[in-house]
């Protein structure tokens, strides 16, 4: 009797592993390891799913943030993909903006790349504190609106935003230099000590307290010439 | 040059060694296609064309063998692993239709991720000429890109130069993961957006991919049906239904060309999103009747043997499984049973759907509508079951706003009569009612919130007649009591409440179910 399988016989049934496999393996690896660190540091420092932000507890987040990440291998990409799942994946269960701000920027000041650009316009969720203490020799491009704290305690980097920012910008800055290409909220420059804004479209109030560094708008200096807080 | 018989032989001997390297597919023998302007391939109801001139044309550079085999590896990957069928096709397209917000660039991208994953599966799998073609292919800028992304994601040099960024971004993600198609599809068509719109200025969309188009001509008349059934079934909205069959309503017309009709729709060349959505969501609850109840006829008939007792009658005996003998436990007789024959009960009786579409309920081109989920689903039963169906779809009727469909089995001008809305008033006329009687005593499915200004009149009508009644209402309201209360003691009203989605089909069907079941009318 003739085997009915024996056509079979010569197919090859051993399966090729292509670099596809490997690739995606090593991002999805990356990728749990900065879900796993980001819940961790919600896990720790906000315990009643408020976050208050208090300089305190924002450098206590961050500090955790840069602990967290310290033997993490990742690229701009995975920044990209991270905000990704932040925005709409159900492997985080609750995206806190405070702290997803400054895990992010923890992660951008920690790359490899001196460039990055994240394309945030198309997200749900509205980022704060991104690029808080972007240090010098970084430029963060960042594509679309973002929320409150952008670029807090900039530290000499370069922020560039493509479209709106919330209130607060530049808090506390130290140096380095942020571009907001359209409008920016209330108390732009609040506490800077260094360093240039320059926003291309309203500023809806500048800070009460300004230790140093320049605001500019549509190229034309406001801070230190003119203080008056509604322009 | 090859003469044509020749080339026939080259194609059914590479065809065989690729039907057996990918197990067999059940697709029938490729073709040779002559036409100069052609692509690589072409597929039409399964069947694959290979195009000559291309083969031809690349055969300066390889064996047009292994040309033809890489093209079929690529065609028949296509059939086994991706798109697979039309609904996961339309699914991918939303999907990319969601970020480009571009009918065309949608096509585009869609198209180019199942090149994509078909391929890779493909390389995964079997031993393919596929790179071998892609290193000599004419490519545009999108083929540039993704033909990068082979390198990258194979390991292989099909010598393309730049793309690097692109070609990183693509690579991580999971194309052979068929559970994240839907969230992959997103991630490429955002990447790939610049370059789409890049070709978009360029006149380069126009033009058809070197290996092909994925169009819908590739499915048989009865795949389509099949698959806008699961995709209205996945489609949240009857708008996003609308909005991906409105955008590929040419080609799904070009592919069911053969055999349109199954479709139900008439002359004409249109398809009407609103109405097949529901038509085909309608279809996803569709019932098994039992169209004629058996009877037992009387007549005894011989059913199976027995051995013979003493004490038996001898007239049951069968001499020619007895041997010749009569003697018990080798003596044969036969078993008699009564029999059952087709009763005197009609098959499935006619039916009137009365549906309400005034302005208190739902108007179903916007949103899921149940009242015409419901009388589409018990249309589509009684249509399955070679019943005719006449609609009287009411709002202020006196004012004018309804509209009569007479007794019927075109499915389109029912759905059509169905999906109606008028908005406004609720009141019907009785004798539009009485005037859709018959003699042969149709079965009346009202659906509506009865909110009804002449309820009562409506509630004596269905006093004084014998017809079964099935009323479904939805939501709850003094309208609905006062209905359920005069209606209690009546055997042939059946009345079905509807809260959710969920309670439509089961409560239908099960309706419908237990009358076309019961033996007897009543």
């Amino acid at each position: 009797m003739k085997n009915p399988f024996q056509d079979f016989g010569s197919l090859s049934v051993e399966r090729k592993e292509l670099p596809l496999e490997r690739i995606v393996r090593a991002r999805e690896e990356v990728m749990e390891r900065m879900v796993h660190g980001y819940l961790k540091l919600v896990e720790e420092e906000v315990k009643d799913l408020v976050w208050l932000v208090e300089h305190s507890r924002v450098v206590k987040a961050y500090s955790a943030a840069v602990k967290s990440i310290r033997e993490l291998q990742y690229d701009a990409d995975d920044i990209e993909e991270f905000c990704s799942e932040l925005d709409s994946s159900n492997k985080i269960p609750y995206m806190i903006s405070g702290p997803a701000g400054i895990y992010l920027s923890a992660l951008v000041n920690h790359a490899q790349e001196d460039r990055i650009v994240l394309p945030l316009k198309d997200y749900q969720r509205t980022f704060h504190f991104v690029g808080y203490r972007l240090p010098d020799g970084k430029t963060l491009i960042l594509q679309g609106d973002v929320g409150d704290f952008v670029g807090a305690g900039l530290s000499g980097g370069r922020l560039v935003v493509e479209g709106s920012v919330g209130n607060w910008c530049g808090a506390g800055m130290m140096k380095g230099e942020i571009q907001v290409m359209e409008n920016s909220g209330q108390n732009t420059g609040e506490w800077m000590r260094g360093g240039e804004i320059h926003v291309e479209g309203r500023i809806r109030s500048l800070g009460k307290t300004l230790f140093g560094g320049r605001i500019f708008q549509r190229g034309k200096l406001v801070v230190p010439q003119e203080t008056d807080s509604e322009i | 040059m090859e003469t044509l018989e020749q080339k026939q032989r080259m194609l059914k001997e590479v065809w065989a060694e690729v039907r057996r390297k990918h197990l067999y597919p059940e697709l029938p023998q490729p073709s040779w296609e002559e036409q100069e302007d052609r692509v690589a391939i072409d597929i039409k109801d399964k069947r694959i064309s290979v195009s000559a001139p291309f083969v031809e044309e690349l055969s300066q550079f390889m064996d047009p063998a292994c040309v033809a085999s890489g093209l079929l590896d690529h065609a028949v990957s296509h059939y086994l692993h991706c798109p697979w069928d039309l609904s996961t096709h339309l699914k991918l397209y939303r999907e990319a239709k969601h970020v480009l917000k571009d009918k065309q660039m949608a096509q585009k991208a869609t198209g180019y991720f199942m090149d994509v994953v078909a391929d890779t599966l493909c390389m995964s799998q079997k031993e393919s000429n596929l790179p071998e073609l892609y290193r000599h292919i004419k490519r545009g800028i999108m083929d540039e890109a993704v033909h990068a992304l082979y390198q990258t994601i194979w390991g292989l040099d099909l010598g393309v130069k730049g793309y690097e960024e692109v070609a990183r971004k693509l690579s991580r993600l999971p194309y052979l993961d068929r559970g994240r198609w839907m969230e992959s599809i997103r991630k490429f068509s955002k990447i790939v957006q610049s370059l789409l719109e890049v070709e978009e200025r360029f006149g380069g969309l126009d033009r058809p991919n070197p290996m092909g188009e994925h169009g819908l001509q590739q499915y048989s008349p009865e795949e389509i049906e099949q698959g806008l059934k699961e995709f209205a079934r996945d489609a949240a909205t009857p708008a996003e239904f609308n909005e991906i069959v409105e955008d590929l309503q040419d080609e799904l017309l070009e592919a069911m060309e053969p055999n349109h009709k199954g479709m139900g729709l008439g002359p004409g060349r249109s398809l009407d999103a609103d109405i097949l959505y529901y038509m085909k969501l309608a279809e996803n609850y569709a019932l098994p009747v039992r169209r004629r109840p058996m009877e037992k006829s009387g007549a005894l008939y011989p059913h199976h043997h027995v051995p013979w007792e003493v004490g038996r009658p001898f007239q049951d005996i069968d001499p020619w499984t007895s041997f010749g003998k009569i003697m018990p436990g080798i003596t044969q007789t036969w078993e008699r049973r009564e029999g059952e024959v087709l009763g005197r009960e009609e098959g499935t009786p006619d039916c009137i759907v009365l549906i309400d579409s005034s302005g208190s309920m739902t108007n179903p081109r916007q949103s899921l509508s149940y009242a015409v989920l419901g009388a589409a689903c018990a249309c589509d039963a009684y249509l399955r079951n070679d019943a005719q169906v006449a609609v009287y779809n009411f709002s202020d009727a006196k004012a004018g706003g309804c509209q009569i469909l007479p007794f019927t089995r075109h499915r389109m001008s029912i759905y059509k009569t169905i999906c109606h809305y008028f908005g406004g008033g609720t009141k019907l006329l009785l004798e539009d009612l009485e005037s859709l009687q018959r003699s042969s005593l149709p079965d009346i499915f009202l659906i509506t919130d009865m909110q009804i200004t002449n309820l009562e009149a409506l509630i004596q009508y269905f006093n004084e007649k014998k017809n079964r009644v099935t009323a479904v209402h939805i939501g709850d309201n003094e309208h609905v009591r006062t209905f359920r209360r005069s209606m209690a003691l009546r055997k042939n009203v059946g009345i079905f409440s509807v809260e959710k989605k969920e309670d439509i089909p089961k409560i239908v069907l099960g309706r419908i179910r237990e009358y076309f079941h019961s033996p007897s009318r009543p």
